[in-house]
């Protein structure tokens, strides 16, 4: 395991584990401050080299169409197969923004970062 | 000058086209929603769809400018809220709005608006002399237009 530094408050710790990275997000994320967690994440990405992301969403009470726009990205950069972006421990608003836009059928959601993990290795 | 209906409420906001002032309006709108008897999940979900809203008219009508006047109007009739959001910038083309026809997943984009379409029971862009009137209305007992 190797802890990660992050350059935003957004993501307030990060680590590579195995061939995964695995994010904490934390805070309500809208157009304001979308592209700062963009930055943060994909910077973590570019450095990390990871096949495979993680991100905790435990502490992101409420997202917009923009953080979903991130999410999507980071998807399409992750490239084909499965089990490349896991979203774990979503809070009911996330979870029902991602049902209203149907994207809960292309992220593995999980309830924990230990299934995730596990669905990795 | 007629006399407002006895359970009527008003709620009047006006911010810059500032991203940092998305939340704001949002929370005021949701607990403007909780004070007219909707319950968590519909005063949350129209929250969302006024962010929606006026984050299309900070990037699409005024193109990214933070220092335009976007106005929020929320007036609930029991049992219908109907929400307002004004601006005065660019008009956009609403046939070009993409459609609850199946899209591509993967291409990010017209989420806000799946948002709108679903979460209220109707929406309407208004083109007024200078900018659109967005007006968005949900019945206290809908769940919006949503797909079972």
């Amino acid at each position: 395991m190797n802890e990660l530094k992050s350059t935003s408050t957004l993501i307030p710790s990060a680590r590579s584990e195995g061939d995964a990275l695995v994010v904490s997000v934390s805070g309500e994320i809208d157009l304001n401050n979308s592209p700062e967690l963009r930055g943060a994440l994909f910077g973590l990405l570019d450095k990390s080299l990871s096949k495979r992301v993680i991100l905790n969403l435990e502490n992101v009470p409420y997202m917009d169409s923009s953080a979903i726009a991130v999410l999507v990205e980071l998807l399409r950069r992750m490239g084909k197969g499965p089990n490349k972006v896991f979203l774990t421990n979503l809070q009911p608003r996330v979870r029902g923004l991602l049902e209203i836009a149907r994207l809960n059928t292309i992220f593995v959601v999980t309830e924990s970062e230990a299934e995730a993990l596990a669905k990795t290795s | 000058m007629s006399t407002p209906p006895f359970n009527a409420r008003r709620l009047e906001t006006q911010v810059l086209s500032d991203p940092a002032n998305l939340a704001g309006v949002r929370k005021e709108i949701e607990a403007f929603c909780a004070e007219c008897g909707f319950d968590e999940t519909s005063g949350n979900e129209m929250g969302l769809c006024v962010n929606e809203a006026m984050a299309n008219v900070m990037r699409h009508a005024y193109r990214g400018a933070m220092d335009r006047p976007v106005q929020v109007v929320a007036e609930f009739e029991d049992p219908s809220m109907r929400i307002t959001v004004r601006d005065w910038g660019e008009r956009f083309d609403t046939t070009m709005l993409p459609k609850d026809a199946p899209r591509d997943l993967m291409k990010p984009g017209g989420v806000g608006m799946i948002c709108l379409r679903q979460l209220m029971d109707d929406i309407t862009f208004t083109p007024m002399d200078q900018g659109t009137q967005l007006t968005m209305t949900r019945n206290r007992m809908s769940r919006g237009r949503r797909r079972a």
